[in-house]
């Protein structure tokens, strides 16, 4: 019976061993390694010298790394609410059952699936200053001519960058996710509901957005994992390493990638992406925490 | 009674109407792509009509006379493939005893995996940048495709969903009549979980078709940019002392890009929305 269940073991490590040698050598050791170089001044050629941690102490005293901090976490948080609200509004458009639901759908779906690089340039010409569309739809509702340089203005970037993620792949797939869970809400709570006279609204509190609360939950720590991971690809080509106007939109990402191959400084760029291996620690804690004490599970 | 219809036709009416809004805007980007292919670079930069005033092919006569633009198509394909090939068979493999087996340390295993998922790849790629500086992979697909041969975590979570729903009387009765575990794998589950391959696969290729970051970080030549970063560097020139950003032509590649997965989604979205649906769903 041992040899038995030492057999069993083995084939299933077996089966395991390809995932085993990838988080070691592709997660793992990066890991560490990452904290080793931050402790250096490695520089892009790879020379480095041990240096303690002046990388940090440089780090805590740079306004520019305490603005693009704050910046991640404006943009990461912001973005998980705009995002998920907007992709609940449309799963629940789509789910009241009316024609050419499906043409919708494919509307509504289908920027999601178009490169965030293709996007952020479509965008960066719709919100340009002349020959834009934004601004042409504007001025043809006001009569007058307006060049408002929406992705440059310190008063409108935010703006266009959140209106931006409506169109990310993040957001088309919570959107399907959230149509499956509203189906899947027992029509008998509803008629409940209307017996005892409650309106749309309080379905919408009482009902719906219980029963969905495992699923928003469950796509909320993916839709911080992608806000995080994905707002290089969206920021890098629309606002650019710098994150203009004046750094408001510079996550850390773009610092890294911006101190490490714009000003070769690796070992600073390493000591950046532990602060960034840190905040996702704390934002997946963080949300499971919360999540046991407002989220409604049904067994 | 007649009221109580007559506001119900009205909500309906006030739903179309919203709907229909949010299509436009859902919408206007992708319009934008096409209609801005086919204009000229003076028009473009000068004016914003929706449909062209002279409609042009320049632009698509540009990218693929003036650009490496096959090479890219190339790399991309095999970006994709590569990966694909490699994540569905690695992920598949471990997802089997995490899902059907028991065995020591399967929790711990699984809770790693969870976690691993979490961290955003973007935090681990200056050290990975090094490494693979070191082993001379840089400026290559290898540090791309090599590590989809071992597995990534999210994939190895979807499989897992896929392979519980089976009923695991299926690998009692074949452990009865003599089959071993790596036989159960191949000649049950893989058959039976076709359609659960072919949904990953997908969204793996979409996901690739994609990605940007990890190329930009990788990849410096020409010869093995992938579109995505094509389409970011390879359509500006300077003219004289101006720097002139060819925008129509992007919007043209853009267009082209847009294509595919457009069909993706017309012909294929059996696999690619259910395959997202189950992606998100708590199991």
């Amino acid at each position: 019976m041992k040899h038995k269940k030492l057999k069993n073991n083995l084939t299933a490590y077996a089966f395991c061993l390809p995932w085993f040698i990838g988080f070691i050598v592709f997660t793992f050791f990066p890991i560490v390694f990452m904290f080793v170089v931050s402790l250096t001044n490695r520089k892009l050629n790879g020379l480095s010298n041990f240096i303690g941690f002046a990388n940090y102490v440089n780090m805590f005293k740079s306004p520019t790394f305490w603005n693009s901090f704050k910046v991640t976490l404006f943009f990461t948080i912001v973005m998980m609410i705009v995002t998920t609200i907007w992709a609940v509004i449309m799963a629940m458009l789509l789910n009241y059952k009316q024609r050419l639901n499906g043409i919708f759908q494919f509307c509504y779906f289908l920027p999601s699936v178009v490169p965030t690089i293709a996007l952020a340039y479509t965008f960066r010409t719709i919100f340009g200053k002349e020959a834009g569309l934004l601004n042409a739809i504007i001025s043809m509702f006001t009569k007058e001519t307006v060049t408002i340089n929406w992705l440059y203005d310190t008063q409108t970037v935010y703006l266009a960058v959140f209106f931006i993620t409506l169109f990310t792949y993040n957001t088309g797939q919570m959107m399907l996710i959230f149509r499956a869970g509203l189906n899947d809400v027992p029509i008998q709570l509803y008629e409940a509901c209307d017996m005892d006279g409650g309106g749309a609204l309080t379905k919408f509190f009482y009902i719906t957005l219980p029963m969905i609360s495992p699923i928003v939950l469950f796509n909320s720590v993916m839709g911080c994992i992608s806000a995080l991971n994905g707002s290089f690809a969206l920021l890098y080509p629309l606002t650019g390493e710098s994150g203009d106007p004046n750094g408001m939109t510079q996550v850390l990402s773009l610092l890294i990638y911006k101190e490490a191959f714009s000003n070769m400084k690796v070992g600073y760029a390493c000591a950046l992406s532990v602060v960034l291996f840190f905040i996702a620690c704390s934002f997946g804690i963080g949300i499971f925490m919360v999540s046991k004490k407002v989220v409604y599970y049904e067994n | 009674m007649n009221i109580a219809k007559m506001k119900k036709h009205m909500v309906e009416i006030l739903i179309y109407i919203i709907k229909i809004l949010v299509a436009i805007i859902m919408f206007s980007p992708i319009i934008w792509v096409f209609s801005g292919s086919f204009k000229t670079l003076t028009e473009f930069t000068t004016s914003s009509n929706i449909i062209p005033k002279n409609l042009t092919l320049e632009n698509f006569e540009y990218i693929f006379t003036k650009s490496n633009y096959f090479i890219y198509v190339r790399n991309t394909v095999i970006l994709m493939l590569g990966t694909t090939i490699g994540t569905l068979i690695s992920s598949s493999l471990v997802a089997y005893p995490l899902a059907r087996m028991e065995f020591t340390g399967k929790n711990i295993i699984f809770a790693i995996i969870i976690g691993t998922m979490m961290i955003p790849n973007i935090a681990l790629i200056i050290p990975q940048y090094i490494m693979f500086g070191k082993i001379g992979w840089l400026d290559s697909l290898l540090p791309m495709i090599i590590p989809a041969y071992f597995a990534y975590p999210y994939n190895v979570f979807l499989f897992r969903q896929y392979f519980r729903s089976i009923p695991k009387e299926l690998d009692e009765a074949a452990t009865i009549d003599g089959c071993t575990k790596v036989g159960v794998f191949f000649k049950i589950l893989v058959p039976i979980t076709k359609s659960t391959f072919a949904t990953i696969g997908i969204l793996s290729c979409v996901f690739w078709w994609n990605e940007l970051t990890q190329p930009v970080f990788f990849i410096n030549s020409d010869k093995w940019r992938t579109l995505t970063m094509a389409l970011m560097t390879s359509f500006m020139y300077t003219s004289g002392n101006a720097f002139v950003i060819n925008w129509p032509s992007i919007m043209a590649a853009s267009a082209l890009m847009i294509i595919p997965p457009m069909l993706l989604y017309l012909f294929g979205s059996k696999y690619l929305v259910e395959g997202i649906k189950t992606s998100g769903l708590k199991g």
